[in-house]
């Protein structure tokens, strides 16, 4: 096997111009079968690589290549991973955080800034994620009431398939974190695609974002009576809805995950699909430390009081975890539950992290699951 | 009465030449309902049948009735959501009694014990083939008498006009796309072409002109899905269940999946059509001997072969007892 292009310059004395030339000919992170090295350039006592990725130490030391500025480490990368980083660097006792990369163009963005991305040998960006201008778009129509189990005004937006027509009864999706999953996974780009393309059925997706996210999205009794007993009415009357349990679907990342779960579960046969990516599905098995801080609490206690009397909430779960992040273990324990329970599941790894480009790629795989179109009826 | 199934039209287009063949003067009645929204974009269409093709407008006429008629658009409604529901039921059992007979293919035994076990598992799968068939077909008797289809004053009107087309036309051609609204508006309009009319349907035009429609994806997003039966047909080619796009749709290399589909539906054939493919049945309603076939041994082959082989490891058997050949099943 070849050697790494990093183990490659070093094999000779390197002087600034050469690092030069190495940083202008590969750019950063360097891919290179299983391995990425990620570079760094500038002057610096100290760069770290942030990344939280669940088995690689967090952070990764850089070293730095002698006589120069360039810095650099190689890290085990399989094939398709996907991993979002930053650096973190020290200088002269000043340290700089949050830093994205300034040799790799590719970034991800999410509701807290920008972060540089590690593409594997593999790995692309589905092209079902992006524009098509074949596709015909749907439209977002923004909404809202006064919320009397929220004690406040509560607004969303409505998607709507190009298609529409009065007499159709629709599937409802509930995205929670819906502002996100729209600015951040393209969900309306996906939507618009998936259906035009006839490998989802038109449906109704109602995009709802939090107020207090940490407490209403942590089961929450008047999150999930708003949901339940007031938005899917109120939408009800205004939209041709399928009146069934299988019309109606839950979904959720991280947080989101949760309030989808809890919200089943207090309305247990209300809905009849569970879409959840990346849940915060943390329990423990024995005392009460999760190592989440305060505001796992709520939601430990409610996984531990499920995970103790387990039963069926719905018909059918599509559940993913990437498997670089700290809630994979959870996930997979929580799937064999959820089976246990009755419960049809579909759970799929992804070699991502806890993020909405991973929750973004695994939609296709989701919601042709949960309402698949009418590929199969078409015979051109 | 002559009936002719095609495949796929889009990068071999036969219809035009076959219609010349079958019906060389008059107006042809087309059907491009498959198409839903696009049914009126048919330029293309009338250019293939020398620009005489008077097209039936079945998916406009639908969406007339259902904005005109509130009694019959509920009802429908109901209809479909009871549809989607047995459906539903269907996908459901017939899935475990699938895995039945595949687990039952795969387990070590004594072989005729085996066999006796596959067989009562397929009886299982053509029961509730037959229930799925039966109940949907009861959902619709509701949608008649007490939903209106067959009273409504609107579906009338609409069924007047077609008639009224279809009796001056020479020819009948249905075009391929959504198979189920195809079948659903050629059985709400009533569109039944007389014995003497020759018919040319493709894809989904052909699908609907047997008597079971059967619907198969196995390279689509979910992987390799079961066959399921969606509804009945026009029955107009018997002992026929059309599956357009096989190549592009189809794992055809499984013989064991080959083998369970062509005994589920025997006696029906199980009939392949593909680009270029195009099956005159005449009078009697035979394949012609070049119709692809799934075999009972799961191998892909054309009709003729098949007889030829079948009558060549019996034909000795046979005229040491003196008998001829039985009819084509």
């Amino acid at each position: 096997m070849r050697k790494l292009a990093i183990n490659r310059l070093l094999e000779r004395p390197v002087d600034e111009e050469r690092a030069r030339r190495f940083v202008a000919r590969y750019g950063s992170p360097i891919i290179e079968g299983h391995r990425a090295t990620f570079i760094w350039v500038g002057p610096a006592d100290e760069v770290l690589l942030r990344h939280r990725v669940q088995g690689l130490p967090d952070p990764l030391t850089l070293r730095r290549v002698p006589h120069t500025d360039l810095w650099y480490v190689s890290v085990d990368m399989p094939p398709e991973s996907r991993v979002e980083y930053q650096f973190e660097i020290v200088r002269e006792g000043v340290r700089e955080s949050y830093l994205n990369d300034p040799l790799n163009p590719r970034v991800a963005h999410g509701p807290f800034g920008a972060s540089s991305v590690c593409a594997a040998t593999g790995y692309e960006v589905p092209e079902w994620t992006l524009p098509d201008p074949e596709s015909r778009p749907g439209e977002l129509i923004e909404d809202g009431f006064q919320s009397k189990a929220m004690r406040r005004n509560k607004r969303f937006k409505v998607y709507v398939p190009a298609r529409f027509v009065p007499l159709v009864q629709y599937p409802l999706l509930i995205v929670h974190d819906g502002d996100d999953y729209l600015d951040y996974a393209s969900m309306k780009t996906v939507l618009d695609n998936l259906i035009h393309r006839g490998e989802i059925a038109d449906l109704i997706a109602v995009f709802v974002p939090p107020g207090n996210r940490l407490v209403e999205y942590a089961n929450h009794a008047p999150h999930a009576r708003f949901i339940a007993r007031e938005l899917v009415p109120y939408l009800s009357e205004r939209y041709p809805l399928l009146d069934v349990p299988r019309g109606r679907t839950l979904m959720g990342s991280s947080f989101g995950g949760i309030a989808s779960f809890s919200t089943a579960v207090r309305y247990p046969d209300m809905f009849g699909s569970l879409l959840l990516q990346s849940a915060s599905l943390v329990f423990t098995d024995i005392a009460f430390d999760h190592g989440g801080g305060a505001v796992f609490d709520p939601v430990v206690k409610f996984v531990n009081a499920y995970r103790a009397r387990p039963r069926r909430v719905t018909d059918r779960i599509y559940q993913s975890c990437g498997m670089y992040e700290p809630l994979i273990s959870p996930n997979r324990s929580m799937a064999t539950v959820f089976r246990e329970a009755g419960m049809e599941v579909l759970y799929r790894e992804a070699r991502d992290g806890h993020n909405w480009e991973n929750w973004r790629d695994r939609l296709r795989e989701a919601l042709t699951w949960l309402y698949p179109g009418d590929q199969r009826f078409v015979y051109e | 009465m002559t009936t002719v199934l095609l495949g796929p039209q889009r990068f071999r287009l036969t219809a035009g030449a076959v219609l010349a063949e079958v019906a060389p003067d008059g107006v042809v009645a087309t059907v491009t309902a498959g198409w839903r929204d696009r049914e009126k974009h048919d330029a293309e269409l009338d250019e293939v049948m020398g620009g005489r093709s008077h097209n039936l407008h079945l998916w406009h006429r639908l969406g007339h009735v259902l904005v005109n008629d509130h009694a019959f658009a509920a009802a429908a409604v109901a209809y479909n959501r009871a549809v989607d529901e047995a459906n539903s039921l269907y996908s459901l059992r017939l899935t475990h009694a699938l895995e039945s007979v595949y687990a039952t293919m795969r387990h070590t035994a004594r072989e005729d014990l085996r066999d006796s076990a596959l067989r009562a598992g397929l009886q299982s799968v053509r029961d509730i083939d037959a229930w799925y068939i039966w109940l949907v077909g009861e959902l619709e008797q509701d949608l008649r008498t007490s939903g209106g289809m067959d009273s409504s004053e609107v579906v009338a009107q609409h069924r007047s006009e077609i008639r009224e087309i279809l009796d001056g036309a020479a020819a009948l051609a249905i075009a391929g796309g959504h198979v189920g609204f195809l079948s659903r508006c050629l059985r709400l309009f009533d569109v039944t072409p007389p014995e003497s009319m020759p018919v040319v349907g493709w894809s989904a035009g052909a699908m609907v002109l047997t008597e079971h429609i059967v619907l198969y994806h196995d390279k689509g997003l979910e992987g390799v899905q079961p066959a399921e039966l969606w509804d009945r047909g026009l029955g107009r080619a018997r002992g026929v269940v059309a599956m357009p796009h096989a190549r592009r749709r189809m794992v055809l290399d499984d013989l064991d999946r080959n083998r369970v589909l062509a005994h589920r539906f025997a006696p029906a054939r199980i009939v392949l059509l593909d680009d270029g493919s195009r099956l005159y049945l005449e009078g009697d309603g035979h394949l012609p001997d070049q119709a692809r076939v799934i075999a009972a041994d799961g191998t892909v082959t054309t009709l003729g072969e098949e007889m030829a082989m079948t009558n060549g490891a019996e034909g000795e058997h046979d005229r040491a007892a003196g008998r001829r050949r039985g009819p084509r099943r």
